[in-house]
């Protein structure tokens, strides 16, 4: 029944293109209702009951397709359905402004291509079989795509696009690799060939491919510099889809792949380890240095990746030494982790594009002051924002305390190598706790309070209520995490227990669950409490409103404070090396009696990008045009250029290499 | 349940300590040592002047910043009496809360547009990152050291293990004792005195904070002191004699940790701020030099 209206949604998804301009909208809102409908069934099924198989009832040359799904399948397509329904509804009204400037097959094919990329999402995470597997992760690669460019009349935007289609299906190219390589030892294409060929054979060179090739797509560093372009360059609704959840595609594949493991796992552990480290801390340095706010959230959502990469490595570790309670704290977090990420991701990036649809500016050097006329928006920043950096009561929290758990659980009594590890591990955890807090009392701050930085064309105003709905519901289940984080960590203990096929006991970690809750809730009462205080007080005495103490000067206005580039200048005085920066000013001559109006711009370059890819591609851009030579125009000469080929053939059958 | 009792009675008289004292140095009589509450008391009667350029976030930001050094009280044990909140890992909870407090009060300072505000806040944001590690790598190797990862635990173990647990609670309690200087932002780091917004930290980000709101964020900064001056009591007070007179052990100590406060402000002249950062990565290596005495003790290397 289930699968029959799922693909009956798929099917009339097309109508999409026949339906009036008005009625898109609606028709799209309701298939991704009947997907989420019918997926959730499924995965709450699986989650309560056991793995599911469910046939499509279309056949491959490499036979019938069909659903496979598992707890951690049932795990990943929830977080899908959840970000991508708020995305919907997020949607509509960011749309709106779209709607009479754009033409009706521009919508048709946004909302049709929304709705399929929901629909590859659930299929990457259901399909077992190799060639199902790539083809919905192509499906996902071309709709995201699709996505990216849906202002396309902008140039750079169309360059962005073009260069996330190209990175994209380098990770593709990597993944069937990947596959064809287990495929060509044990003949079968699927990730069960890939479970034998790590019980054949040695393990790091396959589980390195596969990972580079989901990398990619979660955004690793070296492999990341996709995501502050396009994420900047699509609409919210789609940054917030994207970094929310289709980023995690590359994190369910590295999860499935890392499940399979069966040797090698402490160097793999600690390539991972390192992997999330690096992206981490350099991640979140690089978010610091941002002007735009979506470019920003960008890099923090490599940061996160990061954190997750922490925690698998970490579980990886916990497996090779054979510690269970290790293992299910640094894998239970980092699956942990992806759903908080999600959910306070999404809901920061849609609260970024509240500013845009409401100030038509996203670069912070412009923006100050919302807070007294977005008070919703605002409010729900500041909560991400807690959230992100991991702060009680909310849901950031409670992942990363896990992975803590687990590093300073097993630091007592491992080996010297395996300490240094954890020392590491942790001092980079704390150091991207921090360095978050730094990165968004930075965003929030400067966007959302003070003064505005620039003159806006028209008063701001608060966007319509139905773009805060799909905040107020993100808001609702990262409290619900924070408040209860028992239930949560239950699911996903059952995942686990379903994927390492171990019983694993976690009740020690459930009283400090149980503890952590406590606290949260006495925490809100207190403030409840003191601000109850703080009001009866006020009550009582004289409340007045008054200029900012300026020390003396009584001339102060916006332009005395602080500026993205100020407030990251500390930071970036301590991480020199790490980023290169450039600052665009001349200073005044002596000369200069009647002075010119000056200019000071700064700039940040991504170093690694810079290092491990631009670099190479200018180097084959100079040298590609001493090709050049070989077009010459002349006939005669391109009638050589096929002799000289058989000739070659000829010769290297004469020597036998043919 | 005693060490919340204990944290309570040395916060009546901590801070009027450290003036008392300074005052002495200066070669003043001083106000009595009760009078710094008197101030507070004073000011949570008042009214209040808001900024102008202020919204709701400035409103809820002195709130939430007592009240996340009031809930990080009850994670402090003395010794092997029982905190009032205890779990594996409560620490990372510990400092994750303060860190709430710390993000609160940092964005009420940049609310008020003030370039003088956004100077401090920026600092403490800073500083405070830096800071971090440190406490996260002492609790680690205190944690390495006797096997067990709370408060409670750690205290409660650090001292029966073997003689060499005078090494590490000696090197401890220093490394605590200028994370407090750090935390609570005094010399060297900052002078609560200087009377130059270009060079304060804590204090210039409250300078729009009046009246009540000024009052909480005084007495959360008094509570704090107290918190991590307990933490440091804790590493050094060693657990063989009686229960009355590790009380008292206790209550004179935290005279002298005031006093001796009070007495580095009367002397030390602050740090240059562009050493500061330079001066909290050396408590941070002190601190990595802690795991590696853990370590060695552990025989891990």
């Amino acid at each position: 029944m289930m699968v029959i209206l799922f693909k009956i949604a798929l099917l009339l998804s097309f109508g999409m293109f026949f339906v009036p301009k008005k009625f898109k909208y609606i028709l799209g809102l309701v298939l991704h209702l009947v997907l989420l409908v019918s997926s959730t069934s499924w995965a709450w099924y699986v989650l309560n009951n056991s793995t599911l198989t469910i046939d499509l009832g279309i056949t491959t040359w490499s036979g019938p397709i069909k659903l496979v799904i598992d707890p951690l399948s049932a795990y990943f397509m929830l977080i899908i359905n959840l970000i991508c329904f708020c995305g919907m509804l997020y949607a509509s009204g960011y749309l709106k402004p779209y709607l009479p400037k754009k033409r009706s097959v521009f919508i048709s094919l946004h909302l049709f291509s929304f709705l399929w990329l929901h629909g590859a999402m659930l299929l990457v995470v259901s399909m077992q079989d190799g060639i199902a597997f790539l083809l919905a992760w192509e499906l996902m690669s071309l709709f995201s795509f699709i996505l990216v460019i849906f202002e396309a009349q902008k140039e750079s935007t169309l360059k962005t696009g073009i260069n996330y289609l190209l990175q994209m299906h380098l990770g593709f190219a990597l993944i069937m690799l990947g596959f064809l390589i287990a495929a060509n030892q044990t003949g079968e294409l699927s990730f069960a060939g890939v479970n034998k060929f790590f019980s054949l054979s040695s393990n790091t060179p396959l589980f390195l491919v596969f990972f580079a090739g989901f990398g990619i797509k979660a955004g690793f560093i070296p492999f990341h510099s996709w995501l502050p372009r396009a994420h900047p360059a699509a609409p919210s609704h789609v940054s917030g889809v994207m970094s929310g959840v289709m980023i995690k595609m590359g994190i369910y594949g590295i999860f499935r792949v890392s499940s399979l493991l069966q040797q090698d796992l402490q160097s793999i552990g600690i390539i991972v380890l390192t992997a999330g480290i690096v992206s981490g801390l350099l991640g979140v340095i690089m978010a610091i240095m941002q002007h735009d706010l979506k470019k920003l959230l960008a890099y923090h959502s490599i940061e996160n990746i990061g954190i997750i990469g922490i925690g698998i490595g970490v579980g990886i570790l916990g497996k090779a030494n054979g510690e269970t309670y290790l293992m299910i704290l640094g894998w239970g977090g980092a699956l942990l982790h992806t759903l908080n990420h999600a959910l306070f991701k999404s809901l920061l990036f849609f609260t970024a594009g509240n500013v845009f649809y409401a100030t038509h500016k996203i670069n912070m050097d412009h923006l100050g002051g919302l807070a007294k006329n977005m008070r919703y928006t605002s409010g729900a920043f500041l909560i991400g924002a807690l959230a992100i950096s991991g702060i009680p009561p909310f849901n950031g929290f409670i992942s990363e305390f896990l992975i803590y758990n687990g590093i300073i659980n097993h630091m007592s009594d491992s080996a010297f190598t395996s300490s240094i590890f954890s020392v590491v591990s942790i001092l980079s955890l704390v150091l991207i706790g921090g360095l978050c807090i730094y990165c968004f009392t930075k965003a929030f701050g400067l966007s959302f309070l003070g003064t505005r930085r620039a003159e806006h064309s028209a008063p701001v105003v608060e966007v319509p209520a139905i773009m805060l709905v799909p905040a107020f519901i993100l808001i609702l289940c990262m409290l619900a995490i924070g408040l209860a984080p028992v239930f949560f960590v239950n699911q996903v203990v059952i995942v686990l227990q379903n994927l390492t096929q171990t019983s694993l006991t976690i009740e020690p970690l459930l009283y400090s669950l149980r503890s952590i809750s406590h606290v949260n809730i006495a925490l809100i009462i207190v403030i409840i409490t003191i601000a109850g205080l703080r009001a009866w007080q006020q009550s009582l005495v004289k409340v007045a409103k008054g200029p900012t103490w300026g020390c003396g000067y009584t001339a102060g206005d916006f332009r005395h404070q602080y500026t993205p580039t100020s407030y990251a200048d500390s930071l970036r005085e301590l991480t020199d090396p790490l980023i290169e920066y450039h600052r665009d000013y001349k200073s005044f001559e002596e000369s200069e009696i009647f002075p010119p109006p000056k200019s000071f711009h700064t700039e940040n370059k991504d170093l690694v990008e810079e290092k491990t890819i631009l670099s190479w591609v200018h180097l084959i851009v100079n040298h590609l045009p001493k090709a050049g030579i070989a077009q010459s125009g002349l006939i005669n000469h391109y009638l050589i250029y096929p002799m000289l080929f058989l000739m070659l053939i000829g010769f290297l059958i004469i020597i036998n290499v043919l | 349940m005693l060490a919340l009792i204990l944290i309570l009675v040395s916060a009546v008289y901590f801070p009027g300590v450290i003036v008392k004292t300074k005052a002495i140095f200066s070669g003043r009589k001083g106000p009595g040592i009760l009078q710094p509450w008197y101030d507070i008391f004073r000011l949570l009667k008042k009214g209040s002047v808001y900024s102008t350029s202020s919204s709701f976030v400035f409103q809820i930001g002195a709130p939430i910043y007592l009240a996340t050094v009031i809930v990080a009280a009850l994670f402090i044990p003395f010794e092997e009496n029982n905190s009032i909140i205890s779990f594996s890992g409560d620490f990372v909870l510990f400092a994750y809360l303060l860190g709430l407090g710390r993000f609160m009060i940092i964005v009420s300072a940049l609310d008020v547009s003030s370039g003088f505000e956004g100077m401090g806040a920026n600092r403490e944001a800073f500083y405070s990152m830096l800071m971090e590690p440190a406490f996260f790598i002492l609790l680690g190797s205190l944690a390495m050291f006797t096997g067990y990862t709370s408060f409670h635990d750690i205290f409660a173990n650090l001292h029966y293990n073997s003689y060499f647990s005078f090494i590490i609670a000696v090197i401890a309690g220093y490394v605590l004792a200028n994370i407090t200087l750090v935390e609570t932002s005094r010399l060297p780091v900052d002078d609560p005195l200087t009377h130059l917004e270009l060079t304060m930290v804590h204090e210039v980000m409250v300078l729009d904070h009046s009246g009540f709101d000024l009052g909480i964020i005084k007495i959360a900064n008094n509570l704090k002191f107290i918190l991590f001056s307990t933490l440091s009591a804790n590493c050094l007070i060693p657990q063989s004699m009686e229960l009355w007179v590790r009380v008292s052990v206790f209550l004179i100590m935290q005279v002298f940790f005031a006093a001796g406060i009070g007495w580095l402000e009367s002397f030390r002249a602050r740090n240059k701020m562009a050493m500061n950062a330079q001066y909290i990565l050396s408590i941070n290596a002190v601190a990595l030099i802690l795991i590696f005495v853990a370590m060695i003790i552990k025989n891990k290397i």
